[in-house]
């Protein structure tokens, strides 16, 4: 196979042009709220909210139409459920907030799923759950333009409230930044671009966009700039190339894209020169010997 | 450009009381501190020492009292007032320079858009100096030894212009050199008429080192000079509540 065939026919396909600038553009977004998710520890609540949007997606899809519009709705209402209804449970009654997430992502995740089998053959389950690259349609393209758009425009602006809601929250009310608006905006702009990148990312692997680049570009970058940076790029390259893998293989895009991130990210724990395991076994255990020899 | 010293500013508390829920977190407290030196606050654990602390920057609602200034609320008090956070509340994984913390220190002057002016810059500069942490300015703070982690908080307070510094536990965690260099930091900006109230449990620091003690125990037990305030006698009011605690009497 030819370079051309590998890597120029493909893209002669309007869906894959649009499948891939819709994933070039939310990788953009993905890689900043990715980094805001691995420095908060909110990765797997980001996981499980990602889940619970499914019932809302089915419901939207079912009942008011397929337009990205109403999928985004449906969406938007299944997240804030999960998210308030986990904070109240969290708040006012003896379970913490992983318990009251987790439950509340399963029970919305089946009842998704319960909804979908019921529609039958109107909808294909697999599209959902793990991507489809045929279904970037221009509405889903345009949606995801005003996503990745929202989102760096909020990252540049605020960036100074986001570094310090993360690095030091005391500070920040000290400094006058308000807080209050941080979790459940955030929460909203996550929502957002997980709906945008539901068509080629599919709900259950849709978050590996945002988190699998920013986990990776963590264990190279010292700067938050720089690993915002680095994070979008690796996005970038990550999504182009399971796109071309998921197209010539007719894997869904979904895993592909993934597991291109997934090479980068392993590669990068092993072998990250300063916060690599290789390193830090290293360091263990030439520690180790120098004890031993001291003992000597 | 510091703030200048205001060396006859009082803090006076009137009444002050807070509750976290239905907790009584202070109780009536009414005192007086005075700006110009080294405060400490003692008693023992949940007397309240925090929420003063944050009462006295303004951002806790009271319950009744009041907490003012001079005439001023707290609130009003930038950027003079400042906190610096105990070591254990901030991430220290976060990537970010030593620099970078301590240029946060311009932040509240500058909001969220305001661009870094020269003067800005020379402040941090001046800052990172005074501190002695220019050499370490481009490390990541993880790699900072615990005291230096320390003087970095206090350099990003310095650049912020601040002349009254709020505290938390300053000494926690602190190897007894890092302690003496800290104390011996304090007492340099004690000279220079600047004021830290300082939340503090060690008992024989409080007594060495802080010429003026306020005693907690949610209610406020005794306060002023350092030698009779923590007298046997207020130490056994503060803490008869509680288990004996090691080393909390001399």
């Amino acid at each position: 196979m030819s370079l051309h065939d590998w890597f120029i026919e493909p893209l002669s396909h309007g869906f894959m042009q649009r499948g891939l600038a819709s994933a070039l553009l939310l990788s953009v977004s993905g890689g900043l709220l990715g980094s805001v998710l691995v420095l908060r520890r909110m990765a797997l609540m980001g996981d499980a909210l990602a889940h619970s949007l499914l019932p809302g997606i089915a419901f939207a899809w079912l009942v008011i139409g397929r337009g990205p519009l109403a999928l985004l709705t449906g969406a938007l209402v299944a997240g804030l459920l999960t998210a308030l209804g986990s904070a109240l449970l969290s708040r006012l009654t003896r379970l913490k907030e992983d318990a009251a997430f987790g439950a509340f992502f399963l029970i919305a995740y089946a009842g998704g799923i319960a909804l979908i089998s019921q529609a039958g053959t109107r909808v294909d389950l697999l599209h959902f759950l793990f991507g489809h690259i045929l279904g970037v349609g221009p509405a889903d393209l345009w949606l995801s333009v005003g996503a990745a758009g929202i989102t760096v425009l909020l990252f540049a602006l605020l960036q100074r409230g986001i570094v310090l809601e993360i690095f030091d929250p005391i500070f920040a009310r000290a400094a006058g930044f308000r807080g209050g608006w941080f979790h459940l905006g955030f929460l909203a702009l996550a929502v957002l671009n997980l709906v945008a990148a539901l068509q080629t990312m599919g709900v259950i692997l849709a978050l590996g966009l945002f988190l699998l680049p920013a986990a990776t570009a963590y264990l190279w970058c010292d700067r938050f700039r720089s690993m915002l940076l680095l994070a979008a790029l690796i996005g970038m390259a990550g999504s182009t190339a399971g796109l071309l893998i998921s197209y010539h293989t007719g894997l869904s895009s979904g895993p592909a894209i993934v597991l291109s991130l997934g090479v980068a990210f392993l590669a990068s724990a092993l072998g990250s020169p300063r916060y690599g395991l290789v390193h830090a076994l290293q360091l263990a255990w030439r520690e180790r010997r120098a004890v031993r020899h001291t003992a000597d | 450009m510091h703030a200048h010293p205001h060396h006859h500013d009082i803090f006076r508390l009137h009444d002050v009381t807070v509750h976290y829920g239905r907790r009584c977190a202070l109780d009536h407290i009414t005192t007086q501190i005075p700006c110009g030196g080294l405060v400490a606050l003692v008693g023992p654990n949940g007397a309240g020492k925090s929420t003063l602390l944050r009462s006295l920057l303004g951002w806790l609602p009271l319950t009744s009292g009041e907490i003012r200034l001079g005439d001023h609320h707290p609130r009003h008090l930038h950027p003079r007032l400042t906190y610096v956070p105990q070591r254990a509340e901030v991430e220290w994984d976060f990537p970010i320079s030593v620099r970078e913390v301590v240029a946060q220190g311009r932040w509240p002057a500058l909001g969220l858009f305001g661009r870094f002016q020269p003067s800005d810059d020379a402040l941090v500069d001046r800052a990172l100096d005074e501190l002695e942490l220019t050499p370490l300015a481009s490390e990541q703070i993880r790699r900072l030894s615990g005291g230096q982690q320390q003087r970095m908080f206090l350099a990003r307070a310095v650049a912020q212009g601040a002349d009254i510094f709020l505290l938390d536990e300053p000494f926690n965690g602190l190897d007894l050199s890092a302690t003496a260099e800290l104390i011996h930091l304090l007492q340099g900006w004690q000279a220079q008429g600047r004021t830290v109230i300082a939340a503090i449990h060690d008992l024989t620091l409080a007594r060495a080192h802080f010429p003026h003690a306020v005693l907690l125990d949610t209610h406020l037990v005794a306060a002023g000079p350092t030698p009779e305030t923590l007298s046997d006698a207020n130490l056994e009011l503060a803490y008869r509540h509680r288990l004996p605690v090691l080393g909390a009497r001399p």
